[in-house]
């Protein structure tokens, strides 16, 4: 136990971690048959440590059960947002970082060798030059110092305007109350906050997928990357299978799903020359990878087949033609016309037509049917016909529908 | 630019507030404040690097500690965080928060800077069409007055479009405000006095009021919402078997992820799985658990069963 350490070095494993307490969230310490006792009990503990006050722990049969109790309609944070808050660093960083700020708050240019008078002078703090010039660029880099060049003569300073000037504006400090919570990198717009001592008491968010946050740092390379119309490598671990690989691709645009909590990169695969999504859950490393050339090219090509996407597979088994579904509903008017408003917003550019009294017929043409079944079956009650052209949807929808009367004890007429 | 970084670190947050003391201040106000603020065994590891002197910031008086930097304390924003608010600027609802002319300073303070994405290179391929008007200066107008009502705990009077067709007039106090990333809309959760002295929690959509004016009146105390939320939900959860095939229970549980629900397995393959939900939460449920079809088991609530059978019913009585 005296090894233990609160903070971390590095994300990636720790991430694993609190997604299957967190995703899953009935993980016992049989649950990880492949790590080593210790390394369970210490991220065990960190977990406990980080996110305390939504910890859950039960006893089961085969050992202590924890998981993480989190409900969104109930929260005017992420929890898990604490988790990116765990980096560890050394007496000198954060020695330097607080006097360094404050030794150029007033907006003085300074040379490292003057910073490193004025921590001694100022401050009574002993400093190598070197590590303070190191620190410096550091901050340069990062944006929290600038630097300027005059002949051989480098000066560091600091500009806080646009710090005070947030801070100071209700109206800014409301919409990151807002953002923390339903955009994407909420966790930047919560470190925002909480810099400018603030926070939500405002807004909630519903079908925001807390877990996201942990895949930002994967998202943000992928961004870099399509920034600068590059290819990406990605090491990538499948939770279904749990089997690791890697792919090449270009990556074009991020999908994201609304009602399953999924995120997927879109990438154009040039070695099957198709457009592949993969999940962002499963993406392990990025590696910046060769210029696109084609990049816009195959941006085009992307908007111009997602029409024809019903969410993100463009396989239709090698077929060159789409598949069409067709979907007749008994729709009680005008009682139940609300079921005719879930089409035309859930629909995605499928048509409507009434048919007949009480009859409509929803279509629409897309590369894979397969996707639809689970909206389809949404309409459980009320669906007179399904035909496609891809005649296994049809079956396996009917298969789903025999077999749900018979777990229910539904008897047919 | 990281987003793993010491600076925006939970230890780091804790120091700025302990060094933003103008007086010095004991050993047991620093304690209480890492409690307060840092993880739960951050004291283990803050209290000795104080003591010793490892983080030399303070000046040692006897017991006290008196910070050796100026007040305030302020960081400036680092590049990474420039480029995410230049982000927010392109966004729909950023209207709803600020003002042209902020808009104006912000984009100005920013204009060197990249935005950390574009709009376009995200796409919600199952988010519902007809999306809340943000651009809509009526609707921006309501927003406002229900946000700046919602923290003052000030009444409003609310004219409003209710889904079934009435027109329904009422005083409310505004207690949050809602964002759904389905339906991308608002709603106003918001507290009506029911008249016994007790206060109701209803759902408005944002963009069907008509009209809201604020009104002198104030709560005087105050609602714990949470405390009304959990109480409105059933007391039976739905309780939900889940046989691990087809990848159902990773699906299952990534889906469910925004209810409150305990998980548990119950033998190899067999998981079982509580939601705890209410009224307003009923429907969209049942839908949900319909789309995942014969992959998972409803085995309780006799109430959520009997809904679902309903449907299976009229099912079988039409094809």
């Amino acid at each position: 136990m005296s090894d233990f350490q609160e903070l971390i070095g590095s994300f990636p494993k720790t991430r694993e971690y609190v997604r299957d307490f967190f995703v899953y969230g009935f993980k016992t310490r049989n649950d990880f048959k492949d790590k080593s006792p210790r390394t369970y009990d210490n991220e065990r503990r960190r977990l406990e440590s980080w996110l305390a006050p939504y910890v859950r722990k039960d006893y089961a049969a085969d050992g202590s059960n924890l998981s993480l109790a989190i409900d969104s309609s109930l929260l005017d944070t992420n929890p898990l947002f604490q988790v990116w808050k765990t980096k560890s660093f050394t007496d000198n960083d954060i020695v330097l970082h607080f006097l360094i700020l404050d030794l150029l708050r007033d907006g003085r240019k300074m040379t490292a060798e003057e910073i490193t008078d004025g921590l001694l002078a100022g401050y009574e703090v002993l400093f190598d030059i070197q590590l303070v010039r190191r620190k410096c660029n550091t901050y340069v880099k990062e944006g929290l110092l600038q630097k300027e060049k005059n002949g051989k003569t480098v000066v560091f300073f600091l500009d806080d305007a646009p710090a005070v000037w947030l801070g100071s504006n209700e109206a800014v400090l409301d919409a990151l109350a807002f953002y923390q919570m339903a955009g994407i990198f909420g966790i930047i717009g919560n470190e925002l906050l909480e810099q400018f001592d603030s926070g939500n008491r405002s807004f909630r968010v519903k079908h925001s997928f807390f877990v996201h946050t942990l895949e930002e740092e994967i998202l943000l390379e992928l961004l870099n990357a399509m920034n600068q119309k590059s290819a990406v490598q990605l090491e990538i671990k499948s939770s279904k299978q749990g089997n690791a690989g890697t792919a090449h691709c270009i990556p074009l645009q991020i999908f994201i799903s609304t009602r399953s909590g999924r995120r997927f990169l879109c990438g154009y695969v040039r070695r099957s020359r198709r457009f592949t999504c993969f999940r962002l859950d499963s993406v392990k490393r990025v590696t910046l990878m060769e210029k696109a050339e084609e990049y816009d090219e195959l941006s085009e090509k992307l908007n111009r087949n997602r029409e024809k996407l019903w969410g993100v597979s463009f396989q239709n088994g090698g077929k060159h033609f789409l598949d069409k579904l067709s979907m007749t509903l008994q729709v009680l008017e005008p009682s139940e016309n609300y079921i005719l408003t879930r089409l035309e917003q859930e629909g995605r550019g499928g048509t409507v037509t009434r048919t007949a009294p009480n009859t409509y017929l929803y279509e629409v043409e897309v590369f894979d049917c397969n996707e639809l079944l689970p909206w389809i079956r949404t309409f459980t009650g009320r669906i007179l016909a399904l035909e496609c052209s891809d005649q296994s949807v049809v079956r396996q929808f009917y298969r789903d529908l025999q077999s749900m009367y018979r777990i229910y004890g539904i008897e047919q007429e | 630019m990281e987003l793993f970084s010491e600076i925006y670190s939970c230890y780091y947050q804790v120091m700025r507030h302990l060094l933003s003391n103008q007086n010095a201040v004991s050993m047991q106000d620093i304690r209480a404040q890492i409690s307060a603020e840092g993880f739960e065994e951050s004291l283990l590891s803050i209290i000795p690097k104080l003591e010793s002197g490892a983080w030399n910031l303070f000046d040692r008086d006897g017991g006290l500690y008196l910070s050796k930097l100026s007040f305030p304390l302020i960081t400036p924003l680092s590049n990474l965080e420039k480029s995410y608010l230049k982000a927010l600027l392109s966004d729909s609802r950023i209207g709803l928060f600020l003002a042209p002319e902020q808009l104006e300073t912000l984009q100005g303070m920013l204009s060197d800077v990249t935005p950390l994405w574009r709009q376009e290179q995200f796409y919600y391929y199952d988010r519902f069409a007809g999306g809340d008007p943000y651009a809509d200066e009526t609707y921006r107008s309501n927003f406002r007055i229900l946000l700046q009502a919602q923290k003052k705990r000030q009444y409003v009077d609310i004219d409003y479009n209710a889904p079934n067709g009435n027109r329904v007039h009422h005083h409310y106090v505004p207690a949050r405000l809602e964002y759904s990333v389905k339906n991308d809309k608002f709603r106003l959760l918001a507290l009506k006095n029911t008249g016994s002295g007790r206060m109701r929690l209803e759902l408005l959509n944002i963009a069907r009021i008509r009209s809201v004016q604020p009104m002198e009146k104030t709560l005087s105390s105050s609602i714990d919402l949470n405390a009304l939320i959990q109480s409105s939900y059933y007391k039976e959860p739905l309780k939900l078997q889940i046989v691990n095939k087809r990848n159902a229970l990773e699906r299952a549980m990534l889906h469910f992820a925004n209810y409150e629900k305990n998980t548990s397995r119950i033998d190899e393959d067999t998981y079982e799985c509580l939601i705890y939900y209410n009224q307003n939460m009923e429907t969209e449920l049942l839908i949900e658990v319909m789309s995942f079809g014969p992959m998972l088991t409803v085995l309780g609530s006799d109430r959520f069963l009997t809904l679902l059978k309903a449907r299976l019913r009229r099912q079988a009585s039409i094809l």
